[in-house]
């Protein structure tokens, strides 16, 4: 059963990923349209994102089966991409928004800006996670040749 | 020793990514909550009625008052490009009154906020800005109109009235404006303190009757000078 929701939560970490980051990268284009600004403007506020999949390239590539197989680790992942998405999606989709009504540009950049900080600490917190779940991988494999 | 470290820097993992979990949670249903309360519907049905029948007395009552000028008519010895610039701009903020865009509002049953918000922002350009600055407080600084009786008497209540106006629904569309950030409402603090779509309503039409309240004022002033004049 564990393993059957690691899969499941493993699998859609990626698909909300991709999906959080395209919604994100959307609306900081649309935003920097709207102010005129250089589109090399916004890719700092990307950073974290590189971070974490480089990270989760680095997890594949060296199979670190102490952070593929963590089943809160992906149950983490999973809920901090939905909620990226579900943000995402009420700053262009949800009518009831007062600014976004009022200034009719289609998109409640002052909700999604309001809520930039969240995600930058939500996705260093994954990341950093991720690298500290390394160690354990490694206390792991210092235990199995230890016993060897 | 190193165990000993590796074991922290696990624990130390875990408090992260539990603290990482916590805060993902907390903002997703709080997004949740919030898209539920802003899309929360009022009922206005009586409560419209009955404003509808008001501003409709007080319309005609407006009508009445300035209908008794009619400059071909007319055999007083008061100055007559005054008493035009009183009745037209009293016809204009009439029209203003009725005009579909303000209209709209009295034949709803029912509100979300972005009525609220349309409501407070139409108030504010249309009436205060349109009908009390454009008209009504350009009209007492003409100089046909200051030679009118009972103009130092009048002139002072409606500009201190006009100035209290202005400033009323500041509040309800700046709390409006503000509803798109997270906060909390309790069914409690609803019912008895502030409900921000039915109240936001009820404060700017509140101050809808008390703008209509004035140019009643000010037809009855000019109603009374020309039949005593």
């Amino acid at each position: 059963m564990k393993k059957i929701f690691n899969a499941l939560f493993y699998v859609f970490k990626f698909f909300l990923l991709i999906a959080a980051f395209g919604l994100t990268l959307y609306i900081l284009i649309r935003m920097n349209i709207r102010l005129e600004q250089n589109i090399a403007s916004i890719l700092p506020r990307f950073i974290p994102y590189f971070i974490l999949l480089v990270l989760f390239m680095i997890n594949i590539i060296f199979k670190q089966t102490s952070v593929t197989k963590n089943v809160f680790y992906n149950l983490t992942c999973c809920l901090v991409f939905v909620t990226i998405v579900f943000v995402s999606y009420r700053a262009i989709f949800d009518t009831n928004m007062v600014m976004n009504f009022k200034y009719g540009y289609g998109i409640d950049f002052n909700f999604f800006d309001n809520f930039m900080a969240y995600i930058n600490i939500m996705l260093y917190g994954l990341a950093i996670a991720d690298v500290l779940f390394m160690f354990r991988k490694s206390e792991n494999k210092s235990e199995v040749k230890s016993k060897n | 020793m190193k165990k000993i470290l590796l074991e922290y820097v696990n624990m130390f993992a875990y408090t992260v990514i539990g603290l990482v979990f916590g805060l993902s949670f907390f903002l997703l249903f709080i997004n949740f909550y919030h898209m539920q309360e802003l899309s929360y519907v009022a009922d206005i049905s009586s409560y419209n009625d009955i404003n509808s029948n008001n501003i409709k007395e007080k319309v005609e009552t407006i009508k009445k008052n300035i209908s008794v000028y009619d400059q071909a008519s007319y055999n007083g010895n008061l100055n007559i490009y005054g008493l035009n610039t009183v009745k037209l701009n009293l016809e204009s903020c009439i029209e203003i009154i009725e005009s579909e865009d303000m209209s709209k509002y009295l034949g709803l049953d029912s509100i979300g906020i972005k009525d609220s918000y349309s409501f407070v922002t139409d108030f504010k350009n249309k009436i205060l800005n349109d009908c009390l600055v454009i008209q009504i407080k350009s009209m007492f600084n003409t100089d046909t109109v200051s030679v009118l009786p009972n103009f130092n008497i009048i002139k002072p209540y409606v500009e201190l009235n006009i100035d209290n106006l202005l400033k009323s629904v500041n509040y309800v569309q700046n709390n409006l404006e503000n509803s798109d950030h997270y906060y909390f409402t309790t069914d409690n603090n609803r019912n008895n303190f502030f409900e921000i779509v039915s109240d936001s309503y009820t404060n700017t039409m509140n101050n809808y009757q008390s703008t209509l309240d004035l140019i009643v004022e000010i037809s009855n002033w000019y109603r009374s000078i020309v039949v005593g004049g």
